[in-house]
């Protein structure tokens, strides 16, 4: 039994190493982290969406705590590069999701990029923005037969609970 | 008591002497029908022969796929339908209606001009004539299985069918019965028989033949049908051109207010589910028959359809104010004090 290839195979290692080293996968993710910041729906490989969405969501947990907070300020100015963000972060994404106790960010697949990789791709946005849905919600026409005599059926049902009660 | 398409109405034995009397007195079901058929097929094989060569007209397709698609048919031969074959068989399987020059078509009439046609669908974006044209068909179509269901003594008087809108849960069909049959009310067995013989026709996939003809030739067909006169003549005052639209599905022939669809085959779930008495009219006992029906293409789940059938054995009201006033509310509970 060699032991050596051991070493080689990732047996269960769960940390995924990008970019040149662990400090240039902090930077790298900096960088995407104030990117998701700013416009609140970005395009990336989907290795980077997915480790992006654990600092993005902890950025947000510590935003909460409020901007006198020590700890938060430092922290928010240390992972947004661009330091006209961190207001924007504190006045504005912090109170859109006080009601949420976890779950602010939506990751969803892309088709592979068009270059000769042909990496995966991911979009990854904050809930709430502004833009129309990833997933757009495909209504019913109204008007088809069935809906129709189902409306019908609906107003009459109301009506016999209005007289009733 | 159970009946069928045949007719076996079996009531007590003292009915027989007078129900032969009258049935003596009155032309046989099967003549009446015959004679109809006979005096439809000739005025629709006159109609036929009035184009005796063929001429050319253009017809240019709108719908999706299909804008400006050209058509080259035979005038008074070519239908809707034979333009609908030229395309896909999902277009002569799925069409319900054409919409000519912007005039609702039946899809058996026989185009007579070059014009613009599109093929309605139940499923387009706004199916609201398919819609009407359906209802309207299997109410003609419940008219057509209560007219064959009795047995021969009894006379079947089908009255106008009231135009009702979808919402409204359910499709009638005004009849008057027999006056022996007054104290009959149908069990659920008649009433499943009923559906059963509808389920006969829908399977026949019969197709509705739309015939315009002048009143005088209605008149001649309804011969033997006072009430279905006095119907002919009303038509004929509303049309903008005095004449009236005869349907025939196999060998019933019938009236209708506005287009039909196109045969029996498109629908799928039919069920006859009550037969109301309104009272008194001028024809006996004016009765009316509900029942609920939905298209091959919008089938709906078995408990969907519970709960719909459930509400289509309410009677439906129909307000008789003309002129596209909206009908009352369908409910036997009064409806809510409006406007």
């Amino acid at each position: 039994m060699r032991l050596t290839l051991r070493a080689l195979i990732s047996h269960g290692r769960v940390a995924r190493k990008m970019g040149l080293g662990p400090e240039s996968r902090i930077n790298m993710l900096r960088n995407i982290l104030t990117g998701l910041v700013r416009h609140e729906r970005i395009e990336t490989t989907t290795a980077r969406a997915d480790e992006v969405r654990f600092y993005a969501e902890k950025l947000v947990d510590y935003a909460k705590r409020g901007d006198t907070d020590e700890k938060a300020m430092k922290m928010a100015s240390f992972w947004l590069t661009e330091k006209d963000l961190v207001p924007k972060l504190f006045n504005v994404l912090a109170p859109r999701f006080e009601t949420h106790s976890k779950g602010y960010t939506r990751m969803a697949r892309l088709p592979n990029r068009e270059n000769l990789d042909r990496a995966k791709m991911a979009v990854l946005e904050y809930k709430g923005n502004p833009f129309p849905p990833l997933y757009p919600v495909k209504k019913d026409n109204e008007l088809t037969l069935i809906n129709q005599l189902l409306r019908g059926y609906r107003e009459d049902r109301a009506q016999q609970l209005a007289t009733k009660a | 008591m159970v009946f069928w398409a045949c007719g076996c109405v079996s009531l007590g034995p003292g009915f027989a002497s007078a129900a032969a009397a009258a049935a003596a007195a009155r032309p046989s079901v099967a003549e009446v029908r015959s004679q109809r058929n006979a005096v439809f097929s000739r005025e629709q094989a006159r109609q036929r022969a009035l184009y005796p060569r063929i001429e050319k007209i253009e017809v240019s397709m709108q719908g999706p796929g299909l804008d400006g698609t050209l058509l080259v048919m035979n005038r008074g031969m070519s239908t809707p339908l034979s333009c609908a074959r030229h395309l896909t068989e999902y277009h002569v399987n799925n069409s319900v209606l054409a919409l000519v020059d912007g005039e609702p078509w039946p899809l058996h009439q026989p185009l007579t001009d070059s014009c613009s046609m599109t093929l309605l669908t139940f499923k387009d974006s706004d199916p609201t004539l398919a819609n009407q044209a359906y209802w309207r068909s299997c109410a003609a179509l419940l008219g057509q299985v209560l007219q064959t269901a009795f047995k021969d003594d009894y006379t079947v008087e089908l009255l106008s069918t009231p135009e009702v809108p979808v919402t409204s849960g359910a499709f009638c069909c005004d009849v008057a019965l027999d006056p022996q049959l007054d104290s009959w009310t149908p069990s659920e067995e008649s009433l499943r028989s009923l559906t059963k013989g509808a389920q006969q026709l829908i399977h026949k996939d019969l197709p509705w033949e739309p015939l315009e003809v002048a009143p005088s030739v209605a008149l001649e067909v309804f011969s033997h049908s006072r009430c279905k006169q006095e119907e002919v003549e009303e038509k004929a005052a509303q049309h903008p051109k005095g004449r009236v639209t005869l349907y025939r599905c196999g060998d019933h022939v019938l009236l209708s207010a506005g287009p039909l669809v196109a045969r029996t085959g498109l629908c799928s779930q039919y069920e006859v589910t009550a037969l109301h008495s309104l009272g008194q009219g001028p024809w006996g006992l004016h009765r009316r028959a509900q029942g609920l029906s939905l298209p091959l293409q919008l089938q709906a789940h078995h408990t969907v359809w519970r709960k719909l059938r459930q509400r289509a054995e309410k009677l439906v009201e129909v307000s008789r104010l003309e002129e596209a006033a909206p009908p009352s509310p369908p409910d036997s509970t009064p409806p809510p004090t409006s406007q």
